[in-house]
């Protein structure tokens, strides 16, 4: 009789997991229809591409690389170059995650280090170009991979950046179930996230379990170096700021941050709460409710203070 | 560290016999606690076995003496009371059911991060097995879930939903 529950209760197990392909249609990142538009037009979005031979000037004018979130794409940093329209005092760099962008095929193959890479790509790009003057802005996991970066001593042997800027980062994620991911996962296979008409292009809807445990692991990577101390590179500050209620990234994870990294000189690192319930509360557009006057405030003052801080 | 403790207390069950379970007895010892997904919260824990089958306890865990020692991570606090029924009573393994009622509280250690929900009341259940040695000492093994945790919008952050223990107990009262 045991032996009978137990080839049952296995053979529903891996039955469950094989069945999990989801229904993917062309309205949706996922399908392949609408590949980021940093892939084919590469030189709207990276500095590297657009001005590989900069002046001496422009080569001392800053330059902040942003990183966007897991299943996200360039769109997430797309009003912050609007925001900053005509500025020529500082250029942006908007990096796409590897795996992210094209296909959910490819996004289920990949891995964190994979996502990482175009963010060192952009960065070694610049400092052999010759910019000296670069700085980064992560959102949510795009955070956590710089902060990662950071740690792991990739800085060591480049130029140091200037500033780094952290919107709502994740170190602990508000679904805790997150943690049991590499045991539910293969039997749910992937979940869902409920996008707007107009997020559907720019964020992928179906999550592989195989990528959340990627999440899982390099946010869990985080937090232990952040127990165990990160130093910022010579010379660089950094920001955290962190929307008071999100139900994606704990506002906690910027108690982590806070008090797991210090500047070369021992000082404590900065951070902001912001009254928002939006995670990523920089992004406003196509979201599913019209933004406040205060959603509207709490992105443009921090674009404001990132700019201000990196052109002074 | 931890794994030592493990070895250790394994070591002591293969060279001990087992002996049936006194009734109206205090235990005291030690609890050692890990969130899954995050800290390893450890502390002390007091046993009155009220009858052979009901056990009514307290017990205190802190990351203070887990993975926050020595790091950087979030100071955090657990005090709880529990009631606890045991099956199999005249035996030395006993599978038991535990519930028990706290208070959590966390130090985010700066005034910047006062607004965030930092203090909690802990629900939560576990289920495990309980081994009586040959002298008076308890081994006490469990897998629990928390009811309330934080969820972004409400809640204290750090507190996770499922946990597991090892408590080692020895008698030093029969009542």
């Amino acid at each position: 009789m045991k032996k009978v529950i137990i080839t049952i209760l296995t053979a529903g197990l891996l039955l469950s997991a094989c069945g999990k392909n989801p229904k993917i249609d062309d309205t949706m990142l996922d399908g392949g229809k609408f590949p980021d538009p940093s892939l084919s037009h590469p030189e709207k979005y990276l500095v590297s591409v657009a001005k590989p031979t900069p002046t001496p000037a422009d080569a001392t004018k800053p330059v902040i690389i942003a990183v966007h979130g897991y299943g996200a794409t360039t769109f997430e940093w797309d009003e912050f170059r609007a925001w900053a329209g005509n500025r020529t005092d500082f250029s942006i760099s908007q990096v796409l995650l590897g795996g992210h962008g094209v296909d959910y095929d490819n996004f289920k193959s990949s891995t964190w280090k994979i996502w990482r890479q175009p963010i060192m790509n952009e960065y070694s790009k610049l400092e052999q170009e010759g910019y000296t003057n670069i700085s980064l802005a992560g959102s949510s996991t795009g955070s956590t991979l710089i902060l990662e970066l950071i740690a792991e001593g990739y800085f060591n042997n480049h130029v140091k950046p200037k500033h780094i800027f952290l919107v709502d980062p994740i170190i602990i994620p508000s679904n805790k179930t997150l943690s049991l991911v590499a045991v539910l996962g293969p039997v749910i296979g992937y979940t869902t996230v409920d996008n707007t008409s107009g997020e559907a292009m720019y964020y992928f809807h179906y999550r592989p379990y195989e990528t959340l445990d990627q999440l899982n692991d390099v946010i869990n990577t985080v937090r232990k170096q952040l127990q165990d101390g990160i130093t910022l590179p010579a010379g660089c500050t950094l920001k955290v700021f962190k929307a008071d209620k999100d139900d994606t990234a704990d506002p906690v994870s910027a108690v982590l941050i806070y008090k797991g990294t210090k500047a070369s000189t021992g000082a404590n690192t900065d951070a902001q709460l912001v009254h928002s319930n939006l995670h990523v509360f920089t992004r406003l557009d196509a979201r599913k409710d019209t933004p406040t006057a205060q959603d509207v405030k709490n992105q443009t003052d921090a674009f404001a203070d990132i700019a201000n801080t990196i052109t002074h | 560290m931890k794994n030592t403790y493990v070895v250790l207390l394994l070591l002591i069950i293969a060279f001990c016999k087992p002996v049936k379970a006194q009734v109206r007895t205090f235990d005291v010892g030690m609890r050692f606690q890990k969130s899954v997904g995050l800290y390893y919260e450890n502390g002390i824990t007091g046993q009155y076995n009220l009858t052979r089958r009901w056990v009514l306890g307290a017990a205190y865990v802190t990351s203070r003496l887990g993975t926050a020692w020595g790091t950087n991570a979030i100071k955090q606090d657990n005090v709880f009371v529990s009631g606890t029924y045991k099956f199999r009573p005249a035996h030395s393994l006993q599978p038991f059911l535990r519930a028990n009622l706290g208070y959590f509280t966390a130090d985010y250690g700066s005034p910047i991060f006062d607004s965030l929900p930092h203090t909690s009341a802990i629900v939560s259940g576990d289920a495990g097995l309980s081994y009586a040695f040959k002298f008076p000492a308890k081994l006490n093994l469990s897998f629990g879930y928390n009811a309330i945790t934080g969820n972004g919008t409400s809640g204290a952050g750090t507190l996770y939903p499922f946990f597991y223990q090892l408590s080692v107990t020895y008698n030093i009262a029969k009542l």
